[in-house]
């Protein structure tokens, strides 16, 4: 439905550099992005309110590179939402419809169903200035909607509104994308919000698109570190650290998506093959060929260039050792030294062996179960899987 | 406005930039004072009555009745008119050029920006006779006399009168008309642009209507200088009687017979429409803004 074809564009010191990027029909995709990444510019450009410096836009299988904003059939919610402050909501959501060629009655009737359908026809009669955040965002997607665009673009529709009704409009977000069959192309700079709506996301950063994946790909396997530090993993050493912890304890890298996986196929295959070690045996297993090329890569890059990154959701946390472990899961002794309640989610701040400091966040059930204090030695656990290795030159999506 | 927890010294601070405050009106009241003063003892020694016949009350209102009929004279009122109708008349032109000038220089930078910012900021910090001496000088040309032949004279005519004002007010229209298009955000008319609004369309479906407050400033602003215009009209068009005369021409013509009455009458007067058009600009324009 949206293609974007070596999109080239400068705008002061700010470029866009040949950005790729496809979304099907009616996918919901969200494009995220640091604060200055090139996000808003991006859409704008897709609205057409930039001339391209160079590269093509498809939207529907018609080049719209050339299009005025007007012949794009796109639906376009900036981030205050513009709402016009002279009309009333009723004449904001009927403001794209003068040129239809629908009767009156139809279009009164249109403008009518949409007010309904997002249960703002209470409002029909106030002026924007008298909106809540909430409400003005509805009016904003009820004007967007009302020209039955084929792709409607979302400038982080929900960043100015409060939790709980950003929920909602998230919600409605997916089930109009549903109804409708509508592309949605949603930029914001919440990995959270992009879990809840997203079908497929990219991430976006200094003028360039990073990677594209789903979700839940590119929380649990970001392509280098900067998605890694964007998406805020709670773990994410430098290789010597984790080395230090690994020498240890055992706890052993999986995939290395890296360059070291260039410099020594053999080794990087091999290391595909390889099955996990168990606790036991993970000493014996450093010197395999798959630690052989976290060695390399630790050599060769002396260490600086490689991060290792592990989610804090996906440790857990052990009071006792248990009697057995899968064998691709790894205990790591550490003394627990923080505990800070975040809500519904607990974060308790581990030091490993070697003086490593790992977090780990729990459910509030889970550390009920645990009874945990400051002080206390505990296991970490640690999937072998949920472990992921970056180098600073890892092949861009 | 919040107003925070003060010792001495910050009363003192804020009593002292009142201090300049009061002063600076006090100076103003006291010229009008004494204008209003002038003509109100004329009159009363005009009164055929003693003093003792005369409160304090009938006294103004004898000056009042005198100086409506001092502007109700057949040259005052045809000053007045022809006043009235040049500067409402340059308000309508001066409107024309400042909208789509103003949106041209708030919306779109061009190489030449600063230098065509500063072209049409100059006759406001121009003294204003420049003006008049260089549209004259422009008429003696021969572009100027291919205009005055061909086209429409404007050398000491009436037509001339609304060059001349347009000329010197158009640029206070065009500043107020920038500002007020520069305080409406772009992305309005993009928004407008994507629901199939062409750039002229989104112009006048949205940018227009919400610019309206800051256009009824620009008009005052272009209308109480056009009306208040003297210097360049004496040099431009001159200043004959029932013809070329306005209201600032017929004060400085009653002055230099020595009937400083009338002058000061007809400049109470204009003193009292600029602060009407100057209240209407701070009611208007300036409300919803803080």
């Amino acid at each position: 439905m949206i293609r974007i074809e070596g999109l080239c564009l400068s705008v002061g010191a700010f470029a866009l550099r040949q950005v790729c990027l496809e979304v099907a029909s009616g996918e919901y995709f969200v494009l995220l992005g640091p604060t200055g990444a090139g996000k808003t510019l991006l859409l704008e450009c897709l609205c057409g309110l930039y001339r391209l410096d160079g590269g093509r836009l498809i939207i529907a299988g018609r080049d719209v590179t050339h299009a005025e904003p007007r012949h794009r059939q796109i639906g376009y919610l900036p981030q205050d939402y513009a709402l016009f402050p002279h009309r009333t909501v009723r004449q904001n959501i009927a403001f794209g419809l003068r040129r239809s060629s629908a009767s009156r009655r139809q279009l009164q009737q249109r403008v009518q169903q949409l007010m309904e359908e997002l249960g703002i026809d209470h409002l029909a009669d106030r002026r924007p200035a008298r909106l809540s955040g909430g409400e003005k965002q509805r009016v904003a997607l009820a004007r967007a909607l009302a020209v039955r665009p084929q792709v409607l673009l979302l400038d982080e529709p929900v960043s100015a509104l409060d939790e709980s009704t950003r929920d909602d409009i998230c919600r409605l977000l997916r089930r109009l994308n549903r109804q409708l069959n509508t592309t949605v192309l949603h930029v914001c700079h919440n990995f959270a919000e992009m879990m809840s709506v997203a079908d497929r996301a990219a991430v976006i950063a200094d003028g360039r698109i990073i990677q594209v994946g789903t979700p839940h790909e590119i929380l649990q396997r970001p392509a280098n570190l900067a998605v890694a530090q964007f998406v805020q993993p709670g773990n994410l050493l430098p290789l010597a650290k984790w080395l230090v912890v690994s020498g240890r304890s055992g706890v052993q890298l999986p995939q290395l998506v890296t360059s070291a996986k260039k410099a020594q196929p053999e080794a990087a295959h091999a290391q595909r093959a390889e099955s996990y070690p168990s606790p036991e045996a993970s000493c014996v297993a450093q010197k395999s060929p798959r630690t052989a090329a976290v060695q390399h890569a630790h050599e060769t890059s002396n260490g600086q260039d490689t991060w290792v990154m592990l989610r804090s959701e996906n440790v857990r946390v052990l009071t006792n050792a248990p009697e057995s472990l899968p064998p691709d899961m790894t205990l790591l002794p550490a003394t627990l030294s923080e505990i800070t309640h975040l809500g519904a989610t607990v974060r308790l701040r581990t030091v490993a062996e070697g003086g490593v400091e790992l977090l780990a966040l729990l459910g509030k059930r889970e550390y009920i179960g645990g009874n945990y204090f400051p002080g206390q030695r505990v296991f970490l656990a640690i999937a072998h899987t949920d472990i992921h290795v970056i180098t600073q030159d890892a092949q861009l999506s | 406005m919040a107003a925070p927890v003060e010792g001495f010294a910050g009363r003192l601070f804020a009593a002292s930039t009142l201090a300049f405050v009061v002063l600076f009106v006090v100076g103003w009241l006291a010229l009008f004072a004494a204008d209003v003063n002038y003509v109100l003892a004329d009159a009363y020694r005009r009164l055929p009555v003693g003093p003792e016949d005369g409160s304090l009350l009938r006294l103004a209102l004898r000056g009042l009745v005198g100086m409506v009929g001092v502007l109700g004279q057949r040259e005052i009122l045809a000053a007045l008119w022809l006043s009235l109708w040049t500067s409402s008349l340059s308000v309508v032109i001066g409107l024309l050029m400042a909208i789509p000038i103003g949106y041209a220089m708030s919306r779109y930078r061009f190489l030449t920006h600063p230098l065509a910012e500063a072209i049409i900021d100059l006759p406001i910090i121009l003294p204003p006779v420049i003006v008049g001496l260089s549209l004259l000088v422009f008429f003696q040309s021969p572009a100027g006399k291919w205009i005055e032949n061909s086209l429409v004279q404007f050398v000491f005519q009436r037509k001339g009168i609304v060059l001349c004002q347009l000329m010197v007010s158009a640029s206070l229209g065009i500043r107020a008309a920038a500002l007020t298009f520069d305080g409406i955000d772009p992305r309005l008319e993009h928004v407008a642009m994507t629901l199939g609004c062409t750039r002229a369309g989104a112009f006048f479906r949205v940018t227009l209507p919400l610019a309206v407050r800051g256009l009824v400033v620009a008009a005052i602003l272009i209308w109480t200088r056009a009306f208040g215009l003297f210097g360049p009209l004496m040099v431009f068009v001159g200043a004959v009687r029932l013809r070329t005369e306005v209201l600032p021409t017929t004060i400085y013509l009653e002055q230099s017979v020595g009937r400083l009455e009338v002058a000061l009458t007809v400049a109470i007067f204009m003193v009292l429409l600029a602060a009407m058009g100057l209240v209407i600009v701070r009611a208007v324009g300036l409300r919803g803004q803080k």
